[in-house]
């Protein structure tokens, strides 16, 4: 007679704890979730992961930016000696993580005359587009020796445009 | 039972009625515990804390509530309640990576969360609302989230034509019709490449049966633990096209001794002329002649060579041809003076250009091939082969037919099986227990199943007829892409509607033009109207940008202004009725709609405006960081030392004005020029002349091309 009852509740009791327990896996590497990725300039065996819009920046790099700012270039000898002042490598950290993103926006948008810097460098405000040359300036930023550390969140909600 | 009896119920079923009663309320219970503990909530209070420590809590609350989100999009059957935990998606100020997940912002893509949802590009289970249901393959819920590096895949179920923001997809898909898997697969949208593998009908005529053997045994491709390809032992980054079959040796002698008897109607050899053999018997220097005519006609645009640089020997050339370092050990003298010749009487599909020769050069070419790219040791480990006995060319042939040869290389009067492999249009939406992985080690995703497939195919089917591919971690990364973008037709009326087809241009025109342009294959290294390679300058315009009489000049003389690049318009001995022909055709028809050549300024050009633009190019703008003239400045830009020469003035204020509205992605970039600086710099660059022959060449506006 007992049985039943006894056998009622342990069936509640394991209908209520089934469905509990289920544990997230572990995520997968960096360079997985990346959506593209570039070999460290200074040292090839070291991946960067790259997201969406660093990704987009590589490909306008390599297109547009490539034959001065980098020694070596998809086709033919960098044209990087024929440029006086030399202009920084790309992934220069040194140089370029000292200035803001804003500096670098206008030095792309704007070209150096501009910016009270050598005219060789001509301006691209005409030819990317702002995302565009915010995808760039995240691509500058991803692949910089010594890596770049963005400033920190100001205290004030100007984080959120 | 009355009211008034119940009182008298015995003591142990009041008993037992007390203890379920409590036992009932108690399982009641567990349901609204379970509830509150569920994994959602769990993110739902994460997010709030989240906000709470964050300056702009206001803003990234605004939109949260207590249930379950979701993103429903009856037309395209997407029902995603990602957003439940992935409340930050649309947040910019939690765009970055410093904010764990599931709480980021989805970095900005050209199509919005709200808009799409998100499995349509990330997989996983939309519907489900607990974490390894969402993600992972679960009994019932099969499809799991793809990782973002082959994200790309995604894009292409919908684009079917190459985007520029998915460069892993486009290659990939250019490598699957390279490979062309379209020989045994099916593939919706993957067009049947201009090129095979070689037509096959004659090759007893071209080489011998113990090269075929060689080649068939151990394919002169060979990629080691680090996936470094090596071609013939030197290192290459292009992936080579003919795959690994592990034939037996019956098998290899069978298929030897099939090839090496197709010979087709004998050719005759072509007779020289005897003085120029008896000349070149006398002459030492033959063959150094013959390799620097072989360089001067940059026959390495499409040809790449081995060649020792500081210890490090390395493939240098182009990609469009095979590889020839060894080929004077491979084919015999008289086929190759015929092909040289008449490329396309051998093989009707060849990209190869017909050369306009001398008897002295061809003589002098074939020397140098068939003497110095050669190799002493490629055959040595093959013993010498008997004639083919007809069994064993019977044998061959039936071979050639079972392990699918015929898929990709022709031979006449055999004719490839229909269907040879499993049709592969839907490939990339199957399920894991839709896929064969018989008594494999392979994981259990499609992920794995596809790059096993095409990597080690015995790994997943030990009888498996697919032959072996070696790619490089990239490639293989690309094709995977590729295939998961194969996802079958689409599910729904409204992503029925969402696909963008390919466009498939094809530029081949009839009359004189056409036959000159078919003779020497511009369009393998030119674009024209969307169609062509990619190698050479674009000439859809040519009309426009240059002067008629530079053209002839040049394809009779192609002579680069960018000595420093490796690959270059070979050099092909056309007469002047030709480069006439097509000079003619490229000034008048091949123009731009918004160049007005008529309405020319030139005549208008003062010494005082071109004295004005050498200031505006040398001082204020300093175009000579990218642009040569004479003996300096930069070679970004082509060299304009002899730009008057060369260039229309009317596109040259075009350009001036807007390079990417007449050749869209120019590097050159668009400036802010006042039309007097216009026609200041368009006045200066006319009066760039070079007298004597035109040095100005290879017209790229970049040295992209």
């Amino acid at each position: 007679m007992k049985r039943p009852y006894i056998s009622a509740l342990l069936f509640c009791l394991l209908a209520a704890a089934a469905g509990c327990g289920k544990q997230p896996s572990a995520p997968p590497s960096p360079a997985d979730r990346a959506y593209d990725v570039e070999a460290d300039w200074n040292d090839p065996q070291r991946v960067i992961p790259l997201g969406y819009r660093a990704a987009q920046g590589k490909r306008i790099f390599y297109t547009q930016c490539v034959w001065c700012h980098a020694d070596a270039t998809p086709a033919g000898p960098s044209n990087r000696s024929n440029v006086t002042p030399t202009p920084p490598l790309m992934n220069d950290g040194a140089t370029l993580n000292k200035e803001t993103n804003a500096t670098l926006r206008n030095a792309i948008a704007l070209g150096g005359s501009a910016l009270g810097k050598s005219a060789m460098m001509p301006p691209y405000g005409r030819t990317l587009s702002e995302e565009e040359i915010a995808e760039l300036i995240e691509y500058i930023r991803a692949i910089a020796q010594p890596p770049y550390q963005a400033p920190a969140i100001p205290p004030s909600g100007s984080a959120a445009k | 039972m009355p009211a008034e009896h119940m009182g008298r119920l015995p003591l142990r079923l009041r008993y037992i009625f007390a203890v379920s009663s409590i036992v009932f309320l108690a399982t009641l219970a567990i349901s609204p515990v379970k509830d509150l503990q569920r994994e959602w909530k769990h993110y739902k209070r994460g997010y709030v804390r989240l906000a709470e420590q964050r300056p702009d809590t206001k803003r990234l609350l605004a939109d949260v509530h207590p249930d379950i989100d979701q993103i429903w999009l009856p037309e395209m059957n997407v029902v995603d309640r990602c957003t439940t935990c992935h409340q930050g998606m649309t947040q910019p100020s939690l765009d970055d990576a410093s904010v764990q997940q599931p709480f980021r912002a989805h970095p900005p893509v050209p199509h919005s969360v709200t808009e799409w949802g998100c499995v349509i590009c990330h997989r996983g289970q939309g519907p489900a609302t607990e974490v390894a249901e969402a993600h992972e393959t679960t009994l019932a819920w099969e499809q799991p989230l793809l990782s973002v590096k082959f994200i790309q895949g995604s894009c292409g179920s919908c684009h079917q034509g190459d985007l520029s923001q998915t460069p892993k997809l486009n290659r990939g898909r250019q490598l699957l019709a390279e490979f062309n898997c379209i020989g045994c697969h099916r593939l919706e949208g993957i067009e049947r490449p201009v090129m095979l593998g070689p037509d096959l009908t004659r090759i007893g005529s071209k080489t011998s049966r113990e090269w075929i053997y060689k080649w068939l045994k151990e394919p002169r491709t060979i990629t080691d633990a680090n996936g470094t390809v090596t071609v013939n032992g030197y290192e290459t980054e292009e992936a080579p096209r003919m795959p690994q079959f592990k034939l037996k040796e019956e098998e290899l002698r069978a298929l030897s001794a099939y090839l090496s008897s197709l010979r087709g109607q004998p050719v005759p050899p072509y007779s020289f002329n005897p003085r120029v053999v008896a000349a070149s018997a006398k002459n030492p220097d033959a063959v150094t002649q013959g390799e620097v005519r072989f360089r001067q006609m940059f026959c390495s645009t499409c040809h790449p060579l081995a060649v020792t640089r500081a210890g490090e020997t390395k493939l240098i050339g182009g990609d469009i041809g095979p590889e020839l370092t060894k080929v004077g050990s491979k084919v015999n003298r008289d086929w190759l003076v015929a092909w040289l010749r008449d490329p396309q009487a051998y093989l009707p599909h060849s990209k190869m250009p017909r050369y306009e020769w001398s008897d002295e050069d061809l003589f002098r070419v074939t020397r140098y091939i068939t003497e110095q790219l050669t190799d002493s040791d490629l055959l040595k480990d093959v013993n010498a082969l008997p004639a083919p006995a007809p069994d064993e060319i019977r044998k061959g042939r039936q071979l050639f037919l079972e392990k699918g040869c015929a898929s990709c290389h022709h031979i006449d009067g055999v004719s490839p099986q229909k269907d040879f492999g499993p049709e592969l249009s839907a490939l990339g939406a199957k399920n894991v227990s839709q896929l064969e992985f018989s008594q494999s080690r392979i994981p259990r995703t499609l992920l794995a199943y596809i790059q096993a497939k095409i990597t080690d195919p015995s790994s997943v089917n030990t009888a498996a007829r697919m032959p072996q591919y070696h790619l490089t971690a990239d490639d293989l990364e690309a094709v995977t892409i590729a295939l998961l973008a194969m996802t079958g037709p689409p599910a729904s009326p409204g992503l029925r509607r969402l696909v963008v087809e390919r466009q498939e241009p094809v530029f081949r025109p009839s009359g004189a033009f056409g036959k000159v342009y078919e003779r020497y294959k511009c369009y393998v290294c030119h674009k024209f109207n969307g169609f062509g390679g990619d190698l050479a300058p674009d000439l859809s315009y040519e009309g426009s940008r240059a002067r008629r009489a530079w053209i002839a000049d040049f394809l009779k003389n192609p002579q680069t202004l960018r000595p420093t690049l490796v690959l270059r318009m070979p050099q092909f001995n056309m007469t002047s009725q030709e480069a006439n022909i097509l000079a003619d055709y490229l000034s008048m028809a091949l123009q731009h709609p918004s160049v007005d050549l008529e309405a020319d300024d030139a005549p208008k050009f003062t010494p005082q405006m071109a004295a004005l633009g050498k200031e505006l190019y040398e001082v204020k703008y300093q175009c000579q960081a990218c642009h040569t003239i004479g003996s300096s400045g930069g070679y970004v830009g082509p060299n304009l030392s002899n730009a008057g020469n060369w260039l229309t003035p009317a596109w040259t204020e075009a350009w001036l004005r807007n390079p990417q509205a007449l050749v869209p992605g120019a590097i050159e970039p668009r400036r802010s020029f006042t039309e007097e600086e216009v026609r200041a710099l368009a006045a200066y660059i006319q009066t760039l002349r070079q007298s004597a022959k035109p040095a100005a060449g290879a017209a790229s506006h970049g040295a992209g091309q």
